[in-house]
């Protein structure tokens, strides 16, 4: 009972008020709103009036939906690729390169580049006529690729933003796990006779394991969430070939039909609720493997 | 220290090292060079005298300077914000106990879950039947505290010895100044560490302002860029100058906050 009895009783709830007010008003309830929503038909023009589950049904018949669905499934793919190169990026950072602490900084600063800015540097770089990557791709002798306009070249174009702006976060949050690796293990290892790659293999990827876990929860679901990305990089590109959260965007605030995109918004919502949920469990598992060790 | 590397193996780490850093300032390396190019259609050359015109373009344009504004002001007070209304809740949480101290838990952590872009439409009504439409505070508020921020800032108070805080106490310390002179100066590395995370969140974020902002006027940097592009579509020299206009703030502001950057505080965010 740490000086439970040296403040008023009201004190906590003070300190918490105002944190609380925001996080209550603007995403418990809102989240309590928009599962009301989503059994409704609500536009700008009419308040929200129930009619069960007609727009569930009227998702699970839409093309557009399970289009854009797959794609987000497609946008998946960008993590093993994330995973890789910032994995790759935190060893060489942490292998006693000179230069490290600037290395590390220099390749974060996609991380700080807005979104916008970088997906303006990206459509310039890959700009079907005179971008740098179609000038390279014909010098060898490959075709010239509509990377801004042709599906499905459009979302591997947004991925590649994805990739480029969300390495460098990850880099960092590799980089604690292998400065959290006992360097006593490792040596024990080398003086065994464990190689370079057996004492990565052996002694690094075990340890840093729960992190690689983790980043590909964490990554995953911000690839389910991404907007940014694809609004700006492939400005203009038909919904269709975009992904869920354009999809909630265009159909509230395109098209007003604020009941449907609520019930898209649930719709993802449970899926992203797996991906916490399996994240919840695996780092209760951690700390425990910690609290036992 | 391991065995001595063989120099292959150090020329191959530099050599890896080197593509990352032109991969990672590459394309905005290209766009502030085309962005120096004289105004053109020719974007695939760099070989031009540069020159400052297209800035002097954007700027003229005269749609960046209040977004500049704005953006600076979103910004910052997002930044105070979110430090003090974490480091606020995280003080009760972290070192008194008191009814319903769980549920208040819980509730927290269960906005940890619950993506902005999946309740983009009731925040949008609330904003509005609130009249903040059309307002930075539209921006600031529903983005002041995060969960995650006060994890963070109770993870390091909960470090704090309670000996310091009952001393406190005995010299007469009402809990706000116990608050104030002894919780967040022990805690600035992580205080800071959370500024510069809701910094960058706040400089670069496009979806929320782009649905609660409507005139130009009210628009932040990344809204105004965007809106750019459609505009200048026949010169679009001058929104690669404006975007690099964009990039130069969080640059700098970056620069000043970089030795809060440790790896260390990226083990919490991905825990969250």
């Amino acid at each position: 009972m740490r000086g439970s009895l040296r403040h008023r009783w009201f004190t906590p709830y003070a300190f918490i008020a105002p944190a609380m007010l925001v996080l209550g008003v603007f995403f418990l309830w809102a989240m309590v709103q928009v599962v009301w929503f989503s059994f409704t038909r609500y536009t700008p023009f009419q308040p929200p009036t129930f009619i069960g589950l007609a727009n569930y049904q009227q998702l699970l018949s839409s093309e557009r939906f399970w289009s854009c669905m797959l794609n987000s499934a497609v946008y998946l793919l960008v993590t093993p690729a994330l995973i890789f190169l910032s994995l790759s990026a935190a060893m060489i950072v942490e292998s006693g390169i000179r230069a490290g602490k600037w290395l590390r900084l220099l390749l974060f600063l996609p991380v700080v580049t807005p979104t916008i800015v970088a997906a303006v540097g990206w459509r310039l770089v890959l700009n079907p006529d005179q971008g740098l990557v179609n000038t390279v791709l014909t010098g060898v002798g490959l075709p010239r690729i509509a990377w801004l306009t042709d599906y499905p070249w459009t979302l591997i174009s947004a991925m590649l933003v994805t990739l480029w702006k969300g390495f460098g976060f990850y880099m960092m949050v590799f980089l604690a796990g292998l400065l959290a690796v006992p360097r006593e293990l490792r040596e024990a290892a080398a003086i065994d006779g464990a190689g370079r790659w057996g004492v990565f293999r052996l002694v690094v990827l075990p340890s840093i394991w729960p992190v690689i876990t983790l980043v590909f929860i964490i990554s995953s679901i911000s690839a389910l969430k991404v907007f940014d990305e694809l609004f700006v990089t492939v400005k203009g590109v038909p919904i269709e070939h975009q992904t869920a959260v354009p999809l909630i965007y265009e159909e509230a605030f395109g098209r007003g039909n604020f009941g449907l995109a609520s019930a898209m918004g649930i719709t993802l919502f449970v899926i992203i609720l797996a991906f916490s949920l399996v994240n919840l469990r695996i780092s209760r598992a951690n700390q425990a493997n910690q609290g036992a060790a | 220290m391991l065995e001595r590397r063989p120099p292959l193996l150090t020329a191959l780490l530099w050599l890896a090292a080197l593509a990352l850093v032109v991969l990672a300032i590459g394309p905005a390396l290209w766009l502030l060079l085309i962005a120096l190019q004289p105004p053109g259609t020719d974007l695939s050359s760099v070989t031009g005298r540069p020159t400052l015109a297209n800035f002097s373009a954007a700027v003229d344009s005269g749609t960046l300077s209040w977004p500049l504004v704005n953006s600076v002001l979103v910004t910052f007070g997002r930044a105070v914000l979110n430090v003090v209304l974490a480091a606020l809740a995280a003080y009760p949480l972290a070192k008194m106990s008191f009814p319903g101290r769980n549920l208040i838990f819980v509730l927290m952590l269960a906005t940890m879950m619950i993506p902005e872009q999946v309740i983009v439409v009731p925040m949008f009504i609330s904003i509005v039947n609130m009249g903040l439409y059309d307002t930075l505070l539209a921006v600031i508020i529903p983005f002041s505290v995060s969960a995650f921020g006060i994890f963070l800032c109770r993870q390091a108070f909960a470090a704090i010895p309670d000996s310091l805080e009952e001393a406190a106490r005995i010299d007469g310390a009402t809990s706000l100044q116990i608050w104030w002179h002894v919780m967040l100066p022990l805690s600035a590395p992580t205080l800071a560490t959370l500024a510069l995370f809701s910094v960058i969140g706040a400089w670069s974020e496009l979806l929320w302002p782009l649905i609660v902002l409507q005139q130009r006027e009210n628009f932040t940097l990344p809204v105004a860029v965007n809106e750019l592009i459609g505009q200048f579509a026949s010169s679009p020299r001058t929104y690669y100058a404006a975007s690099v206009l964009a990039l130069i703030p969080i640059l700098i502001g970056f620069v000043a906050m970089q030795r809060w950057l440790k790896p260390q505080m990226f083990a919490g965010a991905v825990k969250g």
